[in-house]
C-alpha cells in the first residue's frame, strides 16, 4: 500500500465526512462514485476542488473524470501521473 | 371566508433586467434577440479571466445593499400611476443583503448595525416602506425558484379573498457566493448560456428583479391575467434535477389543473432552460410528458442570464409582455437544438398572437414552480376551495439548548430556560449518519426536528408538503463557503458548502428524507420566520388536496461569527442560543385534536392593536375564550413590544397569566416556532378547558397572533 492512497482515504473521509468509514475499511479498488460510500456528483466536485488545492491536479473534463474517479486507486495513480511535484 | 371566484389581473410590472429597465426596453431587447450576458465587472476577482454573467447596469445609487436597490426600483416602476398602497408585499429571495455582507467580512467589520440589511426579510421591508405597505412583507426563498413562488403565493392569497391587492415578485443580485457557487459546481458556460443548444455547457448567474402588481379589481387596462400555479418538490437530490424531470412535469400538471386548462390550451412556455445538461435534458422530457406536440416555446436565458431567485418573476413579466404585444421570444444562444432534448426551440423571435403562457421554473431542493399567464377575462380563476379557519395538529417537537422536545418540556413545566446551544450529536442522535454527514447545524436541526414530529404524530405516512420559515438560514455553510473563498484567494471555494448555503436546503432535504413531493417552501421572516411558514402552510393546503398535510417548522442556527452581527437581539456577550420547533399539520377537521390558526400577521403601526383585538373575534370573545397568553418579545424590541403587550392586555380588558416564552426560549429569531410546542405541550398537559384558547402573541416590528384550541365536536 503507498503512501498517497492512505493519504487520499484519510483526506477523503475528513472532507466528504465519512465519519463512519475508518481508513482501513476504505477499499481503494471499490467503486468510488454511487457506491456504498453514497459518494454523489456533489462530493465529486469537493474531491476536484481538493486535488486541484493540495496536489496541484486539475480535473475539469468530464470524460477524465469518470475514469479518474471511478475508485479511489485510479484517482491515486492520475494524481501520481499529472501531479506537477 | 368566501368562495366567490376571483379573477387576478396584472395591474403594473416593474422589471429589470440585464435586458434593460421597463417593459418596452425589455420588448426591443427580445425582438432582437442578443445576448446581454457579459464578463463580470460588478464587483472585482483576484483570479481573471471573469466569467460571463447578466448584470444590470445603472442601478440607481440608493443607500441599500444591491438586491435591495434591484428590487424597490422595480417596486417603483409597477406601482407607477397606483395611488393606493398594495396589501401585502411577497419577494422571492435569496440573496438578501449578502453581497454588502460579503465586503464587510472580507474588511472584518465587526459592526453589527452595518450588517442590518444581510437578512432576507429587510428586502420585502424595504420595499413595503417605499410603496407605503402596512400590511404583510413576506419572503420566500426557494432558490431558483423563488419569484414564482412568491407569485404563486400571492395568486392563492388574492383568489381566496385574503387581500386584494398584492406586490409579488423576485429579486437577486449577483454576489461572490453565486458567482464562484456556480462555478464550484463547474455548472457556468465559459462562453455564455446557451439553454438547449447542443454543446452547451451551463448557465450564466445574472441579476434583475421583477415586481408584479395583481389584483382581483380589474383596473382599466389589465396586463394579464394569471390563472393559475402549481408546486412540487422532486424529493430527489439538493442540486440536480430528477433525471426524469418528474417533479417538473407534476408541477406543470398541477398549474393546468389548478386552471382547469387542458395542455393544447397553452400557446406558448417560456422554459425554465437554464442551459445546464441536467437541467434541460430533465425539463424537456417533463415537457414531453405533458405535451405530446409541445407549443412553441423557449428559454430566455441565453439573452438574460439565469436571475436566480428573480428570474420567475422577470419571465412572468415577459409571459405578460409577449401576451400584450404578440411577441413568442427566442431561446438566444442556441443554435444547435440538442437532439437528445427532442425539443425545438424558437431560434428567432416570432410575431405570433398568443393567449396562454406556462411559465416554468426549477431550483435546488428540487423546488418546482410554473404559472399559467393568459390574455385578461379569456378565462375565469377557478372556484377557490373552501377552507376551514384552522389548521389540525397531528405531531410535534422541538429542539432546545435544553435538548430533544421531552428534555426542553421538562424544562420549561419546572420554569427553567431551555437557552443554550445543544450539541451536534445530540442534535443528530436519530438521524442516518450517511445521509447527513454533508450537512452542518442548520439543515440537522430541521432534519431532527422533522423526524420527530412525524414520530410523534403516530402516522405511517408521511406529510406530503413542507412549510420551513428560518430568521438566517444555513449560517455555517454561508460562512464557511466564504471564508475558504477569501482563505485561497477565490481559489478553492466548497461545492458541498455552497450546497447547504441555499436557504431551503435543509426544507429540501426533510423532503428528500419523507418523500414530500408536494409544496415546499422556505419563507424567511426575521422573528416571524416561524409565523410566515404558518402563514405560507396556511395559503397552500387546500382541504380537497389529497395530499393535505404538512410539516411547519422553523429553525435557525447559532453560529459563533455571524449571530451577533446579524440578530439585533444577540449581543457578543449574549450566550449563543439555537433550535426550533415543527409541528406536523393537516387541513382536515378532527373533532378532538388540537388545532391551530394564525389568525393575525400585521406591521407595527398605531391601530394594530385594535385590529388584533378584532381579528380576535373581539373583547368578549378573548375574554370568554383566552386562558393564556404566551408573549414574544425579541430583546432588541424590549420597550416597544412591552408596551404593545401591555396595549393589548388592556385594551382586551384581559387578565390571564402571561409567560414570555423568550425567558424560556433565549433569544434566537425561531423562538416562536418553540413557543408553539411550548402551548401545545401546556394543551394537552394541563387543564384547559375544552372551549379555551392559548394565544402565542408575537411583539416587535410586527404584530402576531396564533390561537391554540380544541376542535369542537
Amino acid at each position: 500500500m503507498d503512501n498517497l492512497t492512505e493519504e487520499l482515504k484519510k483526506r477523503l473521509i475528513e472532507i466528504l465526512n465519512l465519519t463512519d468509514v475508518t481508513p482501513e475499511e476504505f477499499d481503494e479498488n471499490a467503486q468510488l462514485v454511487g457506491g456504498e460510500l453514497g459518494i454523489d456528483s456533489i462530493d465529486v466536485l469537493e474531491i476536484v476542488v481538493m486535488v486541484e488545492k493540495d496536489y496541484g491536479v486539475i480535473i475539469n473534463n468530464k470524460e477524465i473524470a469518470e475514469k479518474v474517479f471511478s475508485t479511489l486507486s485510479s484517482l491515486a495513480d492520475y494524481i501520481r501521473k499529472n501531479s506537477p511535484k | 371566508m368566501s368562495s366567490k371566484k376571483r379573477n387576478v389581473y396584472i395591474v403594473g410590472i416593474g422589471i429589470i433586467s440585464p435586458l434593460g429597465y421597463g417593459i418596452d426596453a425589455t420588448e426591443q431587447a427580445l425582438r432582437k434577440n442578443e445576448s446581454a450576458i457579459a464578463p463580470l465587472h460588478v464587483f472585482a476577482i483576484q483570479q481573471p479571466p471573469p466569467l460571463p454573467v447578466g448584470q444590470v447596469l445603472n442601478l440607481p445609487d440608493l443607500t441599500f445593499p444591491r438586491t435591495h436597490r434591484l428590487a424597490i426600483t422595480a417596486a417603483r416602476q409597477a406601482m407607477e400611476g397606483c395611488t393606493h398602497p398594495p396589501d401585502a408585499v411577497i419577494i422571492g429571495s435569496t440573496t438578501g443583503g449578502i453581497l454588502t455582507t460579503e465586503e464587510l467580512l472580507a474588511s472584518q467589520d465587526q459592526d453589527a448595525h452595518n450588517y442590518r440589511y444581510h437578512g432576507l426579510t429587510t428586502v420585502a421591508e424595504e420595499v413595503a416602506r417605499e410603496v407605503q405597505c402596512s400590511g404583510q412583507a413576506l419572503t420566500v426563498s426557494t432558490a431558483c425558484s423563488s419569484g414564482t413562488v412568491a407569485l404563486s403565493m400571492a395568486l392563492k392569497m388574492l383568489q381566496s379573498g385574503k387581500a386584494e391587492w398584492i406586490l409579488a415578485g423576485g429579486v437577486d443580485s449577483l454576489c461572490h457566493l453565486t458567482y464562484f457557487g456556480f462555478h464550484s459546481l463547474q455548472l457556468v458556460d465559459p462562453q455564455g448560456s446557451r439553454p438547449f443548444d447542443k454543446n452547451r455547457q451551463g448557465m450564466s448567474v445574472a441579476e434583475g428583479a421583477a415586481m408584479l402588481l395583481l389584483s382581483t379589481t380589474k383596473p382599466q387596462k389589465p396586463l394579464g391575467q394569471i390563472l393559475g400555479c402549481g408546486l412540487s418538490c422532486d424529493a430527489y437530490h439538493p442540486a440536480s434535477p430528477h433525471p426524469e424531470g418528474k417533479g417538473a412535469s407534476r408541477a406543470m400538471q398541477k398549474a393546468l389543473d389548478n386552471t382547469a386548462l387542458k395542455a393544447e390550451a397553452i400557446d406558448y412556455i417560456n422554459l425554465h432552460g437554464t442551459g445546464t445538461i441536467e437541467n434541460d435534458r430533465a425539463e424537456s422530457k417533463a415537457v414531453r410528458s405533458i405535451f405530446p406536440q409541445p407549443p412553441p416555446l423557449s428559454s430566455i436565458k441565453g439573452a438574460t442570464g439565469h436571475g436566480l431567485a428573480a428570474s420567475g418573476a422577470i419571465e412572468a413579466a415577459i409571459a405578460a409582455i409577449c401576451l400584450q404585444k404578440g411577441l413568442v421570444p427566442a431561446n438566444t444562444g442556441c443554435r444547435q437544438p440538442d437532439p437528445e432534448c427532442r425539443l425545438t426551440p424558437i431560434l428567432q423571435p416570432v410575431d405570433l398572437p398568443i393567449s396562454t403562457v406556462l411559465s416554468n421554473s426549477f431550483g435546488f431542493g428540487g423546488n418546482n414552480a410554473c404559472l399559467v399567464i393568459a390574455q385578461p377575462d379569456l378565462f375565469s380563476s377557478p372556484e377557490p376551495v373552501v377552507q376551514s379557519t384552522s389548521l389540525t395538529l397531528l405531531g410535534k417537537a422541538c429542539i432546545t439548548g435544553a435538548g430533544h422536545t421531552q428534555q426542553s418540556m421538562e424544562r420549561f413545566s419546572q420554569g427553567e430556560t431551555m437557552a443554550g446551544a445543544v450539541d451536534l450529536e445530540t442534535i443528530s442522535a436519530q438521524l442516518p449518519v450517511r445521509k447527513v454527514r454533508r450537512l452542518k447545524r442548520f439543515s440537522r436541526i430541521a432534519l431532527a426536528l422533522a423526524d420527530a414530529a412525524r414520530k410523534d404524530s403516530g402516522l405511517d405516512h408521511s406529510p406530503h408538503c413542507v412549510f420551513m420559515g428560518s430568521g438566517w438560514g444555513s449560517l455555517s455553510e454561508t460562512y464557511d463557503f466564504l471564508d475558504k473563498l477569501q482563505q485561497s484567494q477565490e481559489q478553492f471555494p466548497s461545492p458541498i458548502d455552497f450546497v447547504g448555503s441555499v436557504h431551503n436546503s435543509a426544507a429540501g432535504q426533510i423532503a428528500i428524507m419523507h418523500e414530500a413531493t408536494g409544496a415546499n417552501i422556505t419563507s424567511s421572516g426575521g422573528d416571524y420566520s416561524f409565523e410566515q411558514a404558518l402563514l405560507a402552510a396556511d395559503t397552500f393546503l387546500d382541504r380537497d388536496d389529497r395530499s393535505n398535510s404538512a410539516f411547519v417548522l422553523a429553525a435557525d442556527e447559532a453560529h459563533i461569527q455571524f449571530s451577533s452581527l446579524l440578530d439585533p437581539s444577540i449581543e457578543p456577550a449574549t450566550p449563543l442560543t439555537d433550535g426550533g420547533g415543527c409541528l406536523s399539520l393537516c387541513r382536515q377537521a378532527m373533532p378532538g385534536k388540537l388545532s391551530l390558526q394564525l389568525t393575525f400577521f400585521r406591521k407595527k403601526t398605531t391601530t394594530v392593536m385594535d385590529e388584533l383585538i378584532t381579528a380576535s373575534g373581539g373583547k368578549e370573545t378573548l375574554q370568554r375564550s383566552c386562558r393564556m397568553i404566551l408573549a414574544g418579545i425579541p430583546a432588541a424590541e424590549a420597550k416597544e413590544g412591552q408596551a404593545q403587550l401591555d396595549s393589548f392586555l388592556e385594551k382586551s380588558g384581559l387578565t390571564i397569566p402571561v409567560i414570555h416564552y423568550r425567558e424560556f426560549t433565549g433569544e434566537f429569531a425561531s423562538a416562536s416556532a418553540v413557543a408553539a410546542v411550548m402551548a401545545v405541550h401546556l394543551m394537552e398537559s394541563s387543564e384547559i378547558p375544552s372551549r379555551e384558547k392559548i394565544l402565542v402573541l408575537g411583539f416587535g416590528k410586527n404584530v402576531t397572533c396564533m390561537e391554540f384550541g380544541r376542535q369542537q365536536n
